[in-house]
């Protein structure tokens, strides 16, 4: 009945969010509300997103340019360099653990972040979305896991 | 960082810096009351209707027309309510008076009997007349009451009926631009605070939902107890006194005096020969403003503040000298989201690293907009 109140429909593919691995199992719609959760940050190359050791708050999305991971004050070894779609900061959403490693911008660089207690109030208002958002969180760091199982020299992995 | 972080907690200079903001912010909201009032309200209107929105979001409305679905639907309900209950509200009407002088009547009689019969026990209270004074000052005050007070009743409730218009009316743009206005005030912090200030901000967000969540839940099981209590003493009207009462606890101490007045006058009337009953629910009340004060206020409110209980009682004490009896309602929630706002701007502006990338960054930025301009 109030169907013409609603927003135009939208494919998951068009949104800009729905590139990015985490959210990409999302429909428009849920998209939508994941947005209004969202802030969005711009950085200049080589300016510092968080340091290695520092309380995590938030998750981050790669909206445009490129994010370089590495040791405290490390960038030219860098660890991992994200483009477009890719996300870190992942373990904030989990725990208060520090953060693991230091995130610094590689380019001008457009992030989206999703804070802790933003992502907790998705889950109490929005439990299914939420654990959409949580089962891709999963995949990821399992990804990462065996990653650096494959990592491991074999005789360790005998031990 | 994390260490000092971690390690963080605030300091004397932080504490007095909060205490003396949380005194100044109730004497200010004391003199634009007008507006604190429906501003309170309209939050706790915020709250209540902000799931029904996230749910049209979720539905796929956009964020303006869940809005205005969610009010609707509230303003609706809220007319047929009205349509409903105002027709029996107003026959009962022109009873009101009536009910209320019988009411009176009932308390002063039971506090007159009351006072006559410890004159008769006590000498000392027989020579001051205590009975006869009281009942002269009564009497007295009754004869004056539709002159002197009415018409300052009357004005009061004219003065603060716009005002409170007021509150449906920012709800609605709580509920439209609330997440807008936060992403705002986000895209205004420096990166390098950023994420301290995300927390600030969330903490705040949280302890106000918290609180008013935890006072939705303190009326009604307060409400219940009472109205169970009333019911088994045979007092007329359980159900709503027990409302009443529980609404008038909001202003810490006043009003659990005032609400404990109201049970007792009830009470003495519908029983005027048996002043057991009139006894039997202070006594409830009583029971009820215990179970209060160490079962259902740490498990509701308390567990939002996190506060000290000594800091608690001398907060509402200076509270009340400060704005009255605005002051005392006040009070707990202003001093919750001032420690927030200590607590972390302490530890944002004691964080050396966060200051060094925040200069960091404006060199970088600096450098960015002047590179063309040099040579």
């Amino acid at each position: 009945m109030f169907g013409f109140m609603r927003g135009k429909p939208e494919a998951t593919g068009t949104h800009p969010l729905g590139k990015s691995a985490l959210l990409s199992g999302l429909r428009a719609s849920e998209l939508k509300i994941v947005e209004g959760f969202l802030h969005h940050r711009h950085y200049l190359p080589g300016e510092v997103v968080f340091d290695q050791g520092e309380e995590g708050q938030a998750l981050y999305i790669v909206l445009s340019g490129r994010v370089v991971i590495c040791q405290q004050g490390q960038v030219d070894r860098p660890i991992a360099e994200l483009g477009a779609g890719a996300f870190f900061g992942e373990l904030a959403l989990l725990d208060d653990s520090p953060r693991s490693a230091q995130a610094r911008a590689g380019d001008p660089t457009e992030l989206a972040v999703l804070f802790r207690g933003d992502f907790e109030r998705l889950m109490e208002a929005h439990a299914q979305l939420a654990s959409r958002i949580a089962i891709q969180l999963a995949r990821h760091l399992a990804q990462r896991l065996r990653n650096m199982v494959s990592l491991v020299p074999v005789e360790a992995k005998c031990q | 960082m994390s260490d000092q972080q971690s390690d963080y907690r605030s300091g004397p200079v932080v504490w007095a810096v909060v205490l003396a903001a949380t005194c100044l912010l109730l004497y200010l909201f004391e003199k634009v009351l007008w507006l604190v009032v429906p501003f309170i309200l309209a939050l706790i209107i915020y709250y209540l209707l902000l799931p029904i929105k996230s749910r049209l979001v979720l539905a796929g409305f956009s964020h303006d027309a869940a809005t205005g679905v969610a009010s609707s639907g509230a303003f609706i309900a809220l007319l047929l309510g009205a349509s409903l209950l105002l027709p029996g509200v107003l026959a009962e009407a022109s009873s009101w008076q009536e009910s209320a002088s019988r009411y009176v009547e009932g308390g002063l009689n039971f506090l007159t009997a009351t006072l006559l019969h410890l004159e008769q026990r006590f000498s000392l209270l027989a020579h001051a007349h205590l009975s006869s004074q009281l009942a002269g000052q009564m009497a007295a005050i009754n004869d004056d009451f539709a002159g002197k007070y009415l018409p300052g009743i009357a004005m009061t409730i004219a003065a603060w009926a716009p005002s409170l218009l007021l509150a449906p009316f920012l709800a609605f743009f709580m509920l439209r631009d609330g997440w807008r206005f936060k992403r705002f005030l986000g895209q205004a912090v420096p990166n390098a605070f950023f994420e301290r200030t995300l927390y600030l901000l969330d903490q705040v967000d949280r302890t106000g939902r918290l609180y008013f969540l935890g006072l939705m839940q303190l009326t009604v099981l307060d409400t219940l107890c009472l109205a169970g209590g009333l019911w088994l003493l045979g007092v007329s009207g359980p159900l709503l006194l027990g409302l009443l009462t529980a609404v008038l606890a909001w202003i810490p101490y006043v009003g659990s005096i005032l609400g404990c007045v109201l049970v007792v006058l009830v009470a003495a009337t519908d029983f005027p020969g048996d002043p057991a009953v009139a006894y039997g629910a202070v006594a409830l009340f009583v029971i009820v403003r215990l179970l209060d004060d160490f079962i259902f206020m740490p498990l509701t409110i308390g567990r939002s503040l996190k506060m000290h209980p000594l800091l608690t009682v001398l907060m509402i004490f200076a509270g009340g000298a400060v704005a009255g009896v605005p002051g005392l309602m006040l009070v707990l929630p202003v001093l919750g989201v001032m420690m927030v706002l200590g607590e972390t701007i302490g530890l944002v502006v004691t964080d050396p690293r966060l200051r060094a990338r925040h200069a960091y960054a404006q060199r970088l930025r600096r450098r960015a907009v002047t590179r063309d301009l040099k040579g």
